[in-house]
């Protein structure tokens, strides 16, 4: 039962943490490897709002607005320029991710922080008990998959992102602004990195490099997914359970890389991944 | 670049005792990354493989020489063992990761991807070695080689001089040069017959060779291995020295690695987060606004400073003679029930039909008919949906683009498809690799040509501007240059897609004279898709239309073009 | 007139080189290869300001044979890699006249090749696993001799604990410390359950701690890296709420205190905490607390080792009179230094006996001592070392 308490919530984590890096690829095809970077942003909005002793539930609109304002300036300066150019976005976004964690640095200093956990506890679930924190997590990773989901199917700037995700120079003939939908996409694809990045920081600690190590296994999940939240989260369930079945039974080493290893042979066998073709 | 190998030379010869012993100590280690980092650039420069991985192989032949010496222990037994691992460890996974990334279909995004999850895997490995490979602390004490620092530096340097020369020398190569082609465009080289992913794969492995033995030989100096050593963020510095030293330059690599890593080491004391920023800052701007790097705009200023000096190479063109088996073999092409649908659209339906040696076949029809497609379908086995196509005899059943060029067919492609780095006799170099296998030392310097390519170049001025790269000729010689190197293959069916296309009048009075010969004097098969309906009365022995997927009219030029249905079909009027 | 007051002014100036020549004599380096980044880089800057209070007090009290202290601090990323790096720009760009610093065992592992190599003594301030020998080096921390049976013995006398589970970060602190904890829980009829590890940055214990619920220990003792492995254990071992008697033995009181409740009831067997009573702690808390005021780090079992390291390195270079490094490798072995922890003298095959303090974190982040020993002998460590 723990264990698949275990699976269920890393899958809720995954998931939360590859959504920003699918919403960018899906729509502006590019890989933004600076989403790392925007998840330490986000972890340390929630240590400013440990540090002036402010609610720790208010850390997670502060970490989105700030990967936001943060991600508008980045999809002008860096992105723009190379959206024919994917190979040399995902160098450039890398370049971005080293500038922002040394100007994290420089600011807050290089040691291991702490940010306040804004639940604790257990909770009793199904005849054990299990952290209350980490079923939250679940629960926000659920919400936030419903609400991007309603967002996609029943807004404008759904549909037109739906359009450029098809079809990009179809939909900017039929008088779609492609610039403003990628420049927004962009900015919420980096929010949902800051807002990731609060949100795994009671887990573990806040550090300049936190979000390298989730970065590689956001991107082989987007890369498995393909387009679509659903099949996201398909792929956090079955990568994220192997992760934790094979840390249990294995070694939680050879778990680290269980994911890495197994999307790239699901690459290799269906390039389409688990998405539709 | 003479004189850069004779200052470099220098330096390895008299820096040891210029230098302070730290300082010295700290460039033996930068020249065993430039190593590595001149693996990078032979992959990603020249040949277009964006790889995060060359720290893996670093960090296995490193590990190899570690294991091996802390737990079996130092003499020249266990020397040669622990080299020979470092040699062939890093050559069996680099065939791994290279037929992992590199097969038909394969995307550069997803060679990137396996790229960056192998030295994962190889740190991760490292780490569930537990206390035999050490884990996190890696692996201290062991014996090595009793050298010293000046030593290393004279050795070390001396190596990577050798195989920076080495690099020169493979890079201007005629294997070189294939490279570029792979790098410029695959799918051109693919119609040529070459097996750009067997390329690629033994590429990868040999230059992982190379990588181990940089990392054998940072064991054997450093005494320490750890586990950062073959990581992505190493592999990652590697990619960012190439890219600010400037990719597909060599020597730009080479000295931004020895240059950015050794200023790092004095820095990393003193303001270690700023210079980060700074090396992350240029790094972006490089990529963004300078994608060549650094290197490009020290040459143009050197040029400019000690004046141009160029050395036109000598190329002689020589005549192949004639094949003594060309009367025997025959050209036959058969198409018999081909479809293609893409799910319920269908696309060709129920085509049928055979052409042989000495026949010029246009293809018409309107846009949208399907044209292209069957061009497709006849020169990449893998591509139709059902029927079958036999190319001289043999079914292309499954087969990829690259053995139907093999079996003797050669595609010309709409928008002229040639190699836009190259010079135009590398380009037409190339296209003759399956018979003349390339160099892997040598420069071009002699190309041999069929008749049919010969009488192609000559007449079209080719021959005027055979060191002209590829990328500043004009459209119409562009498209001739094209059809020389589909020539240069020796085809007996060739496929032409719009060949016409763009072509002043006299132009195209050439290339139609060049059909017809090709059909009636070299007894090749010759298919050409056309709209210029003047030009298809003018040279074809036979014309097929298409309508909506399926064969209207195969018949003699004169019925078809003649006849009404042609006429209603483009001038769009009623048909049932 | 104006010759003579070129001459007057050439000749003052001359005067005033020479003296201040004679003033700036060039001060003696303490290189600090220190865990700025990394898994230590909680507990490292704690580690920093007890050097600088000890190289400010002897420096206001005359220095060391007239001349002055100076530190020069390193980054070595807590590992191995970047120790290589540090160690090399201390002791060959830097060239300083003695290392005296804490870290983990991975990075001191790799620096010692480079010490031998620049032949400069080395005094190691961080407790560790045990038998590390070098002819350059010397310990004033403890090793699992001393600080694993009280909390052993505590478990298995207070908790009536006969099954254990181990937790620890894969490196040679961790292993060592875990192999030495099992050997005694066996040897006093005690079962080992367990025994799991993650690589020093591994963040994600959530499997280990399922396998800890399902194996029904008693009690569970860990030994992660310093610093950052502890604190995310921890965190994640109470969000799941896991209770039983929790021993860690590589944790300190500046880390406890910034686990905040998390910390409440774990065990910690140390050889300092800042609840010693007596005048040499009372003096060094106040100097530290006067020079640091609210910057200041709560010092540790990590940090106050360095504090008296420097004065151990003073007594020796001043006994040996000179900085030579044969010299003060022979006399480290013969002071005796007076400090917070009391007397301590590295007279034990590099090594030195300490009192140790079985503790217990409070609510409020501080340490109730349960029971002291005094001068716990550190056992056989370098029997090979002259």
């Amino acid at each position: 039962m723990t264990l698949l308490l275990d699976v269920v919530t890393t899958a809720g984590v995954l998931f939360t943490v590859a959504m920003g890096l699918l919403v960018v690829f899906g729509v502006l095809k590019i890989i933004n490897f600076a989403h790392g970077a925007f998840l330490t942003v986000g972890g340390y909005a929630a240590l400013v709002t440990t540090k002036f002793g402010v609610s720790a539930w208010l850390a997670w609109p502060l970490a989105f607005a700030s990967g936001g304002v943060l991600g508008v300036v980045v999809e002008r300066l860096v992105v723009r320029p190379l959206y024919a150019r994917p190979l040399d976005a995902i160098l450039a976004t890398w370049g971005l991710g080293i500038v922002i964690s040394q100007v994290i640095t420089l600011w807050f200093g290089r040691e291991v922080q702490f940010a306040q956990s804004p639940l604790s506890g257990t909770v009793a679930i199904l005849g054990d008990t299990y952290s209350l924190y980490r079923l939250t997590l679940l629960g926000v990773s659920v919400g936030l998959g419903l609400i991007f989901a309603g967002l996609i199917e029943g807004t404008r700037l759904g549909l037109a992102a739906r359009a450029v995700i098809m079809n990009e120079d179809l939909a900017r003939g039929l008088g779609i602004d492609t610039r403003r939908v990628r420049l927004l996409t962009f900015v919420i694809g980096c929010g949902l990195a800051a807002l990731a990045g609060a949100l795994i920081t009671p887990l573990s600690s806040v550090d300049p490099n936190m979000g390298v190590p989730w970065l590689i296994n956001a991107f082989m999940l987007v890369m498995v997914a393909g387009a679509s939240f659903f099949s996201l989260a398909l792929a956090s369930l079955i990568l994220g359970g192997a992760q934790v079945v094979v840390s249990t039974f294995v070694s939680p080493i050879l778990g680290g890389m269980t994911i890495v290893l197994f999307a790239a042979v699901v690459l290799r066998l269906r390039p389409a991944g688990f998405g539709r073709d | 670049m003479v004189s850069s190998v004779m200052g470099a030379a220098l330096l390895v010869a008299t820096g040891p005792l210029i230098l302070d012993t730290y300082s010295v100590s700290i460039l033996v280690r930068a020249f065993l990354y430039a190593l590595a980092a001149l693996t990078v650039d032979v992959l990603w420069g020249y040949t277009g493989i964006l790889t995060f991985g060359q720290a893996a192989y670093f960090g296995i032949g490193a590990y190899a020489a570690a294991l091996i010496f802390t737990h079996v222990g130092f003499d020249w037994s266990t020397i040669l063992l622990a080299a020979g691992l470092a040699i062939v460890a890093p050559a069996l996974a680099g065939l791994v990761v290279g037929w992992l990334s590199f097969y038909p279909g394969s995307t550069p995004l997803y060679a990137s991807v396996v790229s960056l999850a192998f030295p994962i895997v190889v740190t991760q490995m490292i780490f569930s070695g537990g206390t035999f490979s050490g884990s996190s602390s890696g692996l201290v004490g062991y014996e090595v080689f009793d050298l010293s620092i000046e030593a290393w530096f004279r050795i070390v340097g001396g190596v990577l001089l050798l195989a920076a020369g080495a690099a020169y020398m493979f890079v201007n190569s005629e294997m070189g040069r294939l490279l570029v082609a792979i790098r410029d465009n695959e799918m051109r080289c693919a119609y040529l017959g070459i097996d750009a992913p067997r390329v690629k794969i033994l590429l990868t492995a040999a230059l992982a060779t190379i990588a181990g033995l940089a990392g054998f030989g940072y064991a054997n100096f450093s005494g320490v291995v750890a586990p950062e050593i073959a990581g992505f963020v190493f592999g990652t510095e590697l990619v960012i020295y190439v890219a600010l030293g400037g990719r597909g330059t060599l020597v730009g690599p080479l000295a931004g690695t020895v240059l950015i890593d050794t200023a790092s080491s004095y820095l990393s004391g003193d303001l270690p987060y700023v210079w980060q920023l700074i090396v992350g800052l240029v790094f972006i701007v490089v990529i963004v606004a300078l994608p060549n790097g650094f290197t490009p705009l020290f040459s143009r200023l050197w040029r400019a400073i000690i004046g141009r000096r160029g050395r036109p190479r000598h190329l002689a063109v020589v005549l192949e003679s004639p094949r003594m088996d060309a009367a025997t073999t025959t050209a036959t092409l058969e198409i018999v029930g081909v479809a293609k649908s893409f799910g319920s659209l269908k696309v060709l339906q129920d085509i049928t039909l055979s052409v042989v040696d000495g026949e010029l076949v246009s293809l018409v029809g309107p846009n949208g008919a399907g044209k292209t497609t069957l061009l497709r379908c006849i020169s990449d086995g893998r591509e139709r949906s059902s029927g079958t196509v036999r190319v001289n005899g043999e079914d292309i059943q499954g087969l990829p683009p690259n053995r139907v060029a093999r079996l003797g067919l050669g595609r010309k492609f709409q928008t002229a498809a040639v190699f836009e780095s190259l010079t135009v006799a590398e380009c037409l170099r190339i296209a003759g690799v399956l018979r003349y296998r390339p160099s892997l030392t040598r420069p071009l310097h002699v190309l041999h040509l069929p008749e049919a390519a010969r009488a192609v170049v000559e007449t079209t001025g080719l021959v005027n501007v055979l060191s002209r790269q590829a990328r500043l000729l004009p459209h119409g010689q562009k498209q001739a240059l094209e059809l020389a190197m589909v020539l240069a293959l020796e085809p007996k069916i060739v496929l032409l897609d719009e060949p016409t296309a763009g072509l002043t009048s006299a132009e195209r009075r050439r290339i139609g004279h060049i059909l017809t010969e090709l059909a009636s004097r070299h007894r090749l098969a010759v298919i050409l898709v056309e709209h210029d309906l003047d030009f298809v009365r003018e040279i074809s022995s036979r014309v097929v239309v298409l309508h909506q997927g399926r064969i209207l009219l195969d018949g003699p030029v004169d019925e078809v073009v003649g006849s009404r249905l042609i006429r209603d079909i483009y001038a769009g009027s009623s048909h049932d | 007139m104006h010759r003579g007051l070129q001459i007057g002014t050439t000749a003052a100036l001359f005067g005033f080189a020479l003296a201040g020549a004679a003033l700036a004599q060039n001060p003696i380096k303490i290189g600090i290869p220190v865990g700025l980044s990394g898994a230590n880089s909680v507990v490292a800057p704690s580690v920093v300001q007890s050097a600088e209070l000890a190289v400010e007090e002897i420096n206001n009290a005359g220095g060391v044979l007239g001349r002055k202290l100076a530190l020069e601090v390193a980054d070595d990323g807590s590992g191995a890699a970047g120790a290589q790096k540090a160690f090399d720009s201390l002791i060959f760009q830097k060239k300083v006249d003695v290392l005296i610093s804490m870290e983990t065992s991975a990075a001191r592992n790799a620096g010692l090749p480079i010490v031998q190599r620049g032949k400069t003594p080395f005094i190691y301030t961080s407790f560790y696993e045990g038998r590390s020998c070098n002819p350059y080096m010397y310990v004033n921390a403890w090793v699992p001799e001393q600080q694993v049976p009280p909390i052993v013995d505590q478990f298995m006398a207070a908790n009536n604990a006969k099954s254990f589970f181990l937790i620890g970060s894969d490196y040679a602190f961790g292993r060592g410390m875990l192999q030495f904890t099992r050997a005694y829980i066996e040897k006093k009829g005690g079962k080992v359950v367990g025994e799991e590890y993650l690589p020093m940055e591994g963040t994600d214990w959530t499997s280990i701690i399922s396998k800890l619920r399902a194996s029904g220990a008693d009690a569970l003792i860990t030994s992660t890296a310093g610093g950052a492995p502890n604190v995310t254990l921890t965190k994640q071992l109470r969000a799941a709420g896991v209770s039983m008697p929790y021993g860690n033995l590589a944790v300190d009181e500046g880390t406890a205190k910034s686990m905040g409740a998390d910390a409440t009831g774990i065990f910690i067997s140390a050889s300092y905490v800042t609840s010693i009573d007596t005048p040499a702690n009372a003096k060094f808390m106040a100097a530290m607390k006067a020079k640091f005021g609210n910057d200041l780090k709560t010092p540790n079992d990590l940090s106050v080792p360095e504090y008296e390291a420097v004065y151990a390195y003073k007594a020796a270079v001043e006994k040996a009179g000179s900085t030579k490094a044969d010299g003060v490798i022979k006399s480290l072995a013969e002071v005796a230094v007076d400090g917070p922890r009391g007397t301590i003298k590295m007279d034990k095959e590099r090594h030195a006996p300490l009192t140790m303090y079985l503790g217990q974190v409070e609510a409020d982040g501080s340490v109730k001592v349960i029971k002291g020993f005094k001068d716990v002998d550190p056992g056989e460590q370098c029997p090979n070392l002259k």
